[in-house]
């Protein structure tokens, strides 16, 4: 009996930390936290090849939806080591809500004083 | 049509006088807009050495920028302060042209342009090759030293000035030489009246004193008549020969003023038109008040001779000439052809014709109007096209007794 509450316990902590995550956090942090690269430098790889917002979220959901080794930003040796990633599973509004949340959280402007 | 004419006469004609003016403006304006011309390109050049020699400066200021803005890349977030300098102002544009962040005292920006003005500021725009903080555009801002410009203004005057002088010193020069067939030719016909009048004084004379002498009592109808025709002609010619008397020496007699009566004076004026106007059937109407006036008796003589006999010769055939004498006024109206608009301005002139079919030098207004000018008269005139016209003088207060 003891055991069975237990489970339950866990079981519910667990899906309510689970669903209290964002898109991002559920799909790209999970990953990348064990990367050497933290997100905030492949950002700063990103903004400095792409520049602007626009541009560089239509890379990153072009780069994400069709993961291409000409296309990455990142250096050759970091690919050797890690590969390309898988092509993503989440559809538009998801990847677009996920690059936005990316975008918000690393982004420069308003945080240089 | 009524027209004010109190202008002094000189010796240059009014055709001349306006030739001069339009070509003095005419010139004038061409100097100028040459000047304009040759400002506008010095201040050009000189911007533009002042930009290629500021391009320099912000060129180095700019490559000093990029590498600060390479390493806060390199280091944000940790490291997040935008990088600054005492010498200039900054800031950073991506590539949608959206503003990442700016150290500028002026904002009015313009990322297509290398190097411009901006207020008191000069903005240099550089482009990145690598987009550092997600910067493709630095723009790098300094005071503008304004010292050229004071020196290109102070040049630009200076020599604007200088140019002018010579131009003008040129065109003085050019319109005398262009002007000096016209005067030439006004010398000449001046010189001819004056020999011509000479000439004819001692026969004239002859003329009217043998005229007097007739008895016309022992002479028939005929030859009176005759007589009568031949006193009109020499009348004329007499006229003639004191318009150009005083015309050659008028100016060079000192005036020997003395009070006037106009009224008889008048009447005797008329009295002596009297055969030249019954010649054409003119009539006259005469209202005349008492008048006096403190003027030399030949000038006022001349004035009145002018416009009784420019009456008559204007005149049609059985047609009247009024004259009006007030305190205030005289006024010589006749019946005539009138006299254009486009005309009117310049009958006073010399050698100005009413109209080629009649004879005449056309110097008795131009006499007329000198007169009236020594004495602070005032002289206008109202025509009506095959109406008439109508001379109105009118006396200053302090003559009126």
């Amino acid at each position: 009996m003891k055991n069975i509450i237990k489970t339950i316990t866990i079981t519910v902590i667990f899906s309510i930390s689970l669903f209290s995550q964002n898109v991002f956090e559920r799909n790209c942090l999970v990953c990348h936290e064990h990367f050497p690269a933290s997100l905030q430098r492949m950002f700063m790889s990103y903004l400095k090849v792409y520049s602007g917002e626009i541009t560089m979220k239509a890379a990153l959901k072009g780069y994400l939806k069709k993961p291409d080794k000409k296309l990455s930003v990142m250096s050759d040796l970091f690919i050797d080591r890690f590969g390309i990633k898988d092509k993503t599973d989440l559809n538009d509004e998801e990847l677009e809500e996920a690059i936005d949340i990316y975008w918000n959280l690393y982004n420069v402007r308003n945080k240089l004083r | 049509m009524l027209v004010s004419k109190n202008r002094d006469i000189s010796l240059l004609l009014n055709s001349e006088k306006q030739s001069l003016r339009r070509f003095l403006t005419l010139y004038i304006f061409l100097v100028l807009a040459l000047i304009s011309l040759l400002s506008i390109s010095y201040y050009k050049s000189q911007e533009k050495l002042m930009f290629s020699n500021q391009r320099t400066i912000l060129s180095g200021y700019a490559t000093e920028q990029v590498k600060r803005l390479k390493i806060l890349h390199h280091y944000f977030p940790t490291k997040d302060e935008y990088p600054r300098d005492s010498r200039f102002k900054s800031a950073i544009y991506d590539i949608e042209r959206v503003l990442i962040f700016s150290t500028l005292d002026n904002n009015h920006i313009n990322l297509d342009k290398v190097i411009y003005r901006a207020g008191n500021k000069i903005h240099f725009i550089k482009y990145l090759d690598d987009y550092y903080l997600g910067a493709m555009y630095l723009i790098i801002e300094i005071d503008e030293d304004r010292s050229w410009y004071k020196d290109t203004i102070l040049h630009i005057l200076a020599l604007g000035t200088i140019i002018l002088i010579i131009l003008a010193i040129f065109g003085l020069f050019f319109v005398r030489l262009f002007l000096k067939p016209m005067k030439n030719s006004i010398e000449l016909l001046d010189n001819f009246i004056k020999d011509t009048t000479h000439e004819l004084n001692t026969p004239l004379s002859a003329i009217l004193a043998n005229i007097e002498m007739m008895d016309q009592s022992v002479m028939s109808e005929k030859n009176i008549k005759k007589l009568a025709r031949i006193n009109i002609a020499a009348k004329t010619v007499s006229h003639l020969y004191q318009d150009l008397t005083y015309l050659v020496l008028g100016h060079q007699r000192i005036s020997k003023d003395e009070w006037i009566d106009l009224k008889e004076l008048i009447l005797d004026r008329v009295d002596y038109f009297y055969i030249l106007s019954n010649s054409k059937k003119i009539s006259f109407e005469l209202d005349l008040k008492e008048k006096k006036i403190l003027i030399d008796p030949i000038k006022i003589a001349r004035m009145i001779d002018n416009l009784i006999s420019n009456a008559i010769k204007y005149n049609k055939r059985k047609g009247t000439i009024k004259i009006v004498l007030r305190e205030e006024y005289l006024l010589i109206s006749d019946t005539g052809i009138g006299i254009t608009s486009d005309k009117i301005n310049s009958v006073f002139d010399r050698y100005s014709r009413f109209t080629s079919s009649v004879g005449g030098f056309g110097i008795g207004l131009n006499i007329v109007k000198s007169i009236v000018d020594e004495y602070n008269l005032k002289i206008t005139l109202n025509s009506i096209l095959g109406e008439g016209t109508t001379f109105k003088i009118e006396f200053p207060k302090e003559s009126l007794k």
